[in-house]
């Protein structure tokens, strides 16, 4: 009985403000400049401020003639009976599909590749971040034809905006019985930025036709990095030159790229003499390991931990040349143009007592911290760092590197950084991969101020009270430290989930 | 206003056998001015906030010089109380509000129109707030129009059809005295299509035509003994007329199909639903012709037994389709076969699901399972992937429910609530209706209780006097003026709670898309009026009343604190405001633009991150959650983890830097203000700057 025509179907996901409204509005007026029939709907309402937003679109693919019967359209996409999805951000894309809409004998997926993350991605304290392999690998399975591109990217070139290049991958896909001057006439008519969407979408038209997935840059090699590196570090490179030689010639080529950023990271942030510490230290643990990975690992988290941001390293990254230049290039502060910056400084007294020596700033601290038990004063300060004044007052805190060693923050950070090297290389005695858990646990100790203290004293806790007992139960039952391990792991996860981490872990810990 | 209905506007003036096109609420719009409309109202709210976005819009070029009155109602109460103006008058009036939940606020005043009885037409159009999408509590309009005797429209989503049930709206409650409602459903609100029009009617009485003699008839009167007597009337005159009227009028419609010895019965809503899933089972064709008999009915109360005995007369078995609980259609007609003895089995919520929106998934397995044999089959064709790209994905996608919009002033007020609840205890928060109600969800997780639309600080009333600390209430100025004030302040007052209120007052009713309300500075008719909400609370005699800028978060939570912690007994009020993001953008950017274009200075704000500082603890995030402040690679080769960003939507707002100083986060954000466009004097002075820095630093 149906011998007729099937409407096309076309489902829009996009994010509450991205123009999905708009795409939906040019498709209608595309197909009816066509003569088809056609009927879209949406659900926007408050529902949707920047949430996920789907519209739906059916066109007839002939035109009617008069007072023929109307087609019905369907006010909702059908799992498996969806010609075209439309996503205007990666995940939206993966929420099609997991929603079983996209089909692989039907469906032209059309999806952005950008990412705009979405709010448990930004708030889990490591790397929440959905894994796109796994979006782009459900993309191909799930779709007869698959064209995605960085739309976002695309649109930015081209003075543009999203939709307007998603709608150019459109009609350059055929999914639709439209043309080309169809959609710019809808472009047209809508009236609004018409040059600028007609350049997006002929950008997205262009990106569709040579539709090959776009490659990623291959991986750039150590030695190219290396001699940039050198560069970068000026006065101090040919230093870091010497220290990588000695690096090349005593450890294996699979630790020369890590142990290599860390000696220029650690040239950078107070000299020669620190690298060479830092090395001593990696030495401990890479006697007795014969895989590399472990030394890796550790060496990896020491680096980034010998860095810590204190106030002095903070003030030499806001005053340096490339900073401002960054600014300038992202911020359109080109020549003709005026750019303030205002940096938003707090620290706490711990921040500044931090920087006095310890034979000083130890008794300051021990009465700080007994007068203001919940926290010690900060100063608030609004330092506008492109004007003279306030750029030197910044400026010369950075000059005062020569007080790192001997400070009383560095002696807190060395203090907890040997109970954990002590903690790795006590693991690698009894199991190596438990070791490799316990170097990687280091990556919780980050932050500034409040959320560094919360987070240092969760990793003392982690070693004394998670740590220590789960290693003397498995080593009593005598049957290797799996166990131990998935302990440590777990928490590592808790511990970088949210700030309550350290509770929920020392439950689960007492537990298992 | 979010959207600007101006160009659709025109095409309400469209004559005999012009074609309309755009959305759902447009055709509505339209049928009223057909039928003769001599009044409008309502109160905004999804998915029905664009009509009277479309009437505002339609009141100067249309309405005004037709004399139709447009009332923009404080509440859907008095928006159902304007229909009282039909129980006297032959005039005709039309309102609008969101369902369930307005019509639970309108109910009162329903119940007593439905009573005294109309004379002039009485139309509701509610917008059907259910299923995806959907911001409310999931209940139907079904139960209110049983219980009241309206007459109740679910009419097939098509704008003709729309157009068509609109005019037979005011039809069928001018024969049968009964108010009329339309349930409007969410995607055939927002649907965009086309219609044949008919000539504008210009009301008899209008503001133009005034009455001059007014009606009085005591038994019209919600009072005894004239109630009795209209009850009696509505079961044994009115509700009688109206189910003629339905047949008369054709307003069910019966699509004949061969298989005779079955058929459908399905509410008019659902129809293209379940044609499209009998087209997929080889059932129907794309024009909705269907093998299978369907009684698609637009009109769901009231029922007409014998137009429903008709369709089951020779059928052996019967579907019904009827979205929502309790199932009133299918009772209704299994007591009608029990009372008829009739043999036709009928089945409904068995077969379907019993609750949730019938999306075509729904509908199509329920129609496979009636139909069987290759029904069945050919469903599992179509589904053969499902599953698939679950199975890829590994692990359920991230959820991205609604937040607040970049930039917006409510989100800063949440973050200091936040920071003062870890400073001095965690509290009850009684939140509200609104974009506020976002606050419930992450990175917030503020508000303990929903409870409706201005009743944020009612539904604190038993908690503050038994809770340990002192609890804290929100309303937005919407929720204010829409019930707050007395439901809430009012009470509050009366009963000397001691408790906080913080009042978000951004000029609009933001939620719904910036309509204006007392706090606007104008109505909707472009009128200028302002109502200050520090004035009325403070003649309520609330002496604590604290104005803040939410974006100063510094000196708010100073303020939260002193609220939280000072020894004033009574309400403490804290009224926040600032003006919602979205609307100031709307001014603000074109003026920006044509600033930029005149070559004249324009200091443009955004905020950034040292990548190299940000240690990507995100602590930022969880008190802040703005869509501009995202992630990105760190660049780092060392670090594994992303580190904050702000992207290029940043409208400079300052929250990330003002939240990382009141919480003493990190020292990563800046400020960076462009000048675009600068004097000479501001060139020179930069160019000495960058010179005296340039020493400092080495190349």
């Amino acid at each position: 009985m149906s011998a007729a025509r099937r409407p096309v179907s076309i489902l829009i996901a996009a994010l509450g403000g991205q123009g999905g409204g708009v795409l939906t509005e040019w498709i209608v007026a595309a197909a009816t400049h066509a003569g088809l029939p056609v009927q879209a709907t949406s659900i926007p309402g408050v529902a949707q401020r920047t949430g996920a937003t789907t519209y739906y679109l059916e066109i007839y693919p002939e035109a009617l003639p008069p007072g023929s019967p109307e087609p019905v359209f369907s006010l909702y996409p059908m799992p498996g009976d969806v010609d075209v999805i439309m996503a205007s951000e990666l995940l939206e894309a993966g929420r099609a599909i997991e929603m079983d809409y996209a089909s692989p004998d039907r469906t032209t997926l059309i999806a952005s590749t950008h990412r705009l993350f979405a709010i448990a991605e930004k708030t889990a304290l490591g790397n929440g971040i959905f894994p796109r392999e796994r979006v782009e690998e459900a993309a191909r399975a799930l779709s007869r034809r698959l064209i995605a591109c960085d739309a976002l990217a695309v649109a930015r070139a081209a003075g543009s905006e999203v939709n307007a290049v998603l709608m150019g991958a459109l009609a350059a896909s055929g999914a639709l019985p439209l043309s080309p001057s169809d959609f710019e006439a809808a472009i047209r008519e809508g009236g609004v930025a018409v040059e600028r969407n007609l350049a997006g979408f002929k950008a997205g038209m262009e990106v569709a036709a040579d539709a090959a997935a776009p490659e990623s840059a291959p991986a750039r090699s150590w030695a190219e990095t290396k001699v940039e590196r050198a560069q970068a570090l000026g006065a101090r490179g040919a230093a870091f030159l010497a220290v990588m030689a000695q690096i090349e010639g005593e450890f294996p080529a699979a630790l020369h790229a890590t142990l290599g950023e860390a000696a220029a990271r650690l040239i950078d942030y107070q000299g020669t003499g620190y690298a060479a510490r830092f090395l001593g230290r990696v030495r401990l643990v890479s006697a007795g390991d014969a895989e590399s990975r472990l030394t890796e690992r550790f060496a990896r988290r020491l680096a980034v931990w010998m860095s810590y941001e204190d106030a002095i390293r903070v003030a030499d990254l806001k005053t340096r040349r490339s900073r401002f230049e960054r600014i300038r290039r992202d911020y359109g502060a080109a020549n003709g143009r005026v750019l303030v910056v205002t940096d938003y400084l707090k620290p706490d007294l711990d921040e500044i007592y931090g920087i006095l020596p310890a034979a000083i700033g130890g008794p300051i601290a021990r009465w700080a911290e007994k007068r203001w038990p919940d926290g010690r004063p900060t100063i608030t300060q609004h330092v506008k760092t492109t004007a003279v004044l306030g750029y030197a007052r910044v400026w010369a805190l950075g000059r005062l590197r020569w007080l790192r060693p001997s400070s009383l923050r560095a002696q807190r950070e060395f203090a907890l950084m040997d109970r954990w090297q002590q903690a790795v290389i006590d693991a690698a005695a009894l199991d190596y991969d438990l070791a490799c858990e316990v170097a990687d646990t280091a990556t919780v100790v980050r932050g500034y101020g409040e959320v560094r203290r919360r987070l240092s004293g969760a990793f003392t806790r982690f070693l004394d009270e998670i740590l220590a007992p789960a290693v003397a139960r498995d080593r009593a039952a005598g049957k290797g430290y799996a166990r131990a391990r998935d302990i440590v792991s777990e928490t590592r996860e808790k511990l970088l989930a949210d700030e309550k981490g350290i509770e929920s872990a020392l439950f689960e810990a007492a537990r298992s | 206003m979010e959207r600007s209905f101006a160009e659709e506007v025109k095409q309400l003036q469209l004559g005999q056998g012009q074609v309309l096109r755009g959305e759902g609420i447009l055709a509505i719009t339209k049928a009223l001015l057909q039928s003769g409309v001599s009044y409008v109202g309502g109160y905004p709210g999804a998915p029905v906030s664009h009509l009277l976005d479309v009437m505002a819009d339609a009141d100067l070029p249309v309405l005004k010089p037709m004399g139709i009155y447009l009332d923009a109602s404080a509440n859907e109460a008095a928006a159902a109380a304007l229909l009282g103006a039909s129980i006297n008058y032959p005039m005709r009036g039309a309102v609008t509000w969101k369902s369930i939940v307005g019509t639970n606020v309108a109910a009162d005043a329903l119940s007593n129109l439905s009573s005294s009885g109309v004379i002039g037409g009485a139309l509701i159009v509610v917008g059907e707030d259910y299923g995806a999408g959907a911001s409310v509590i999931q209940e139907r309009t079904h139960a209110f129009a049983l219980k009241s005797s309206l007459c109740l429209f679910d009419p097939r989503p098509s704008l003709q059809t729309l157009a068509r049930m609109v005019e037979e709206g005011f039809g069928i409650s001018e024969a049968s005295n009964l108010p009329a409602v339309i349930s409007l459903r969410i995607r055939a609100a927002h649907m965009q299509g086309s219609m044949v029009c008919k000539d504008n009617v210009r009301p008899a009485i209008s503001m133009r035509d005034r009455l001059q003699r007014h009606s009085f008839d005591y038994s019209r009167i919600g009072h005894p003994p004239s109630t009795y007597s209209q009850e009696a009337q509505k079961f044994e005159k009115r509700l009688p007329a109206a189910r003629r009227y339905v047949v008369e009028r054709g307003l069910n419609e019966v699509i004949p199909g061969e298989e005779k010895e079955i058929g459908i019965i399905l509410q008019g809503g659902l129809t293209p639903t379940a044609l499209r899933g009998l087209l997929l089972l080889g059932r129907a064709d794309v024009f909705g012709r269907s093998r299978i008999p369907l009684l698609v009915l637009n009109v769901i109360h009231p029922l007409v037994p014998e137009q429903l005995l008709d369709f089951l007369e020779g059928k052996r078995r019967v579907l019904v389709l009827e979205e929502g609980m309790p199932n009133f259609i299918e009772q209704e007609l299994k007591a009608l076969a029990y009372d008829r003895a009739l043999s036709v089995r009928i089945e409904g919520k068995g077969t379907v699901a019993a609750h949730g929106e019938y999306v075509p998934e729904v509908v199509l397995a329920a129609l496979a399972r009636f139909l069987g044999g290759d029904a069945e089959t050919r469903m599992a064709g179509l589904a053969g992937h499902a599953g698939r790209g679950r199975q890829i994905l590994g692990t359920p996608l991230p959820k991205r429910p609604p937040a607040f919009c970049t930039g917006c002033p409510e989100r800063p007020m949440f973050s200091a609530l936040k920071i003062a609840q870890r400073e001095l205890g965690e509290t009850h928060v009684s939140a509200d209706i609104g974009c506020h109600a976002f606050a419930t969800l992450p990175p917030f997780n503020q508000g303990n209780t929903i409870l409706g639309y201005g009743l944020g600080l009612a539904s604190s009333s038993a908690v503050a006097p038994n809770f340990g600390r002192r609890v804290i209430s929100i309303l937005g100025d919407g929720g204010f003026w829409h019930s707050g004030l007395t439901t809430g302040v009012a009470n509050a007052v009366f009963n000397k709670q001691d408790s906080i209120l913080v009042v978000l007052e951004n000029f609009y009713t933001s939620a719904t898309g910036q309509q204006s309300n007392p706090s606007t500075g104008r109505n909707p008719r472009g009128d200028s009026v302002r109502m200050s909400i520090g004035d009325t609370i403070r003649s309520l005699g609330v002496s604590w009343i604290r104005v803040v800028n939410p974006y100063k978060v510094g000196d708010t939570l100073k303020t939260v604190r002193e609220a939280m912690t000072t020894a004033a007994g009574g309400l403490k009020v804290i009224i926040a405001r600032a003006e919602c993001q979205l609307e100031r953008q709307r001014r603000v950017k074109p003026q920006t633009a044509a600033r930029l274009k005149a070559r004249a200075r324009v200091e443009a704000p955004r905020f950034g991150v040292d990548p190299d500082v940000c240690t990507g603890d995100k602590s930022c995030m969880r008190l802040n959650g703005c869509p501009s402040l995202t992630l990105k690679e760190s660049g780092d080769p060392l670090r594994d983890d992303p580190v904050a960003h702000v992207d290029q939507t940043c409208v400079g707002c300052g929250l990330c830097g003002e939240v990382a100083h009141a919480a003493v986060l990190c020292p990563s954000f800046y400020e960076a203000r462009v000048v675009h466009n600068p004097g000479w004097r501001e060139r020179t002075l930069q160019s000495f700057r960058r010179r005296v820095i340039g020493l400092f630093q080495p190349a």
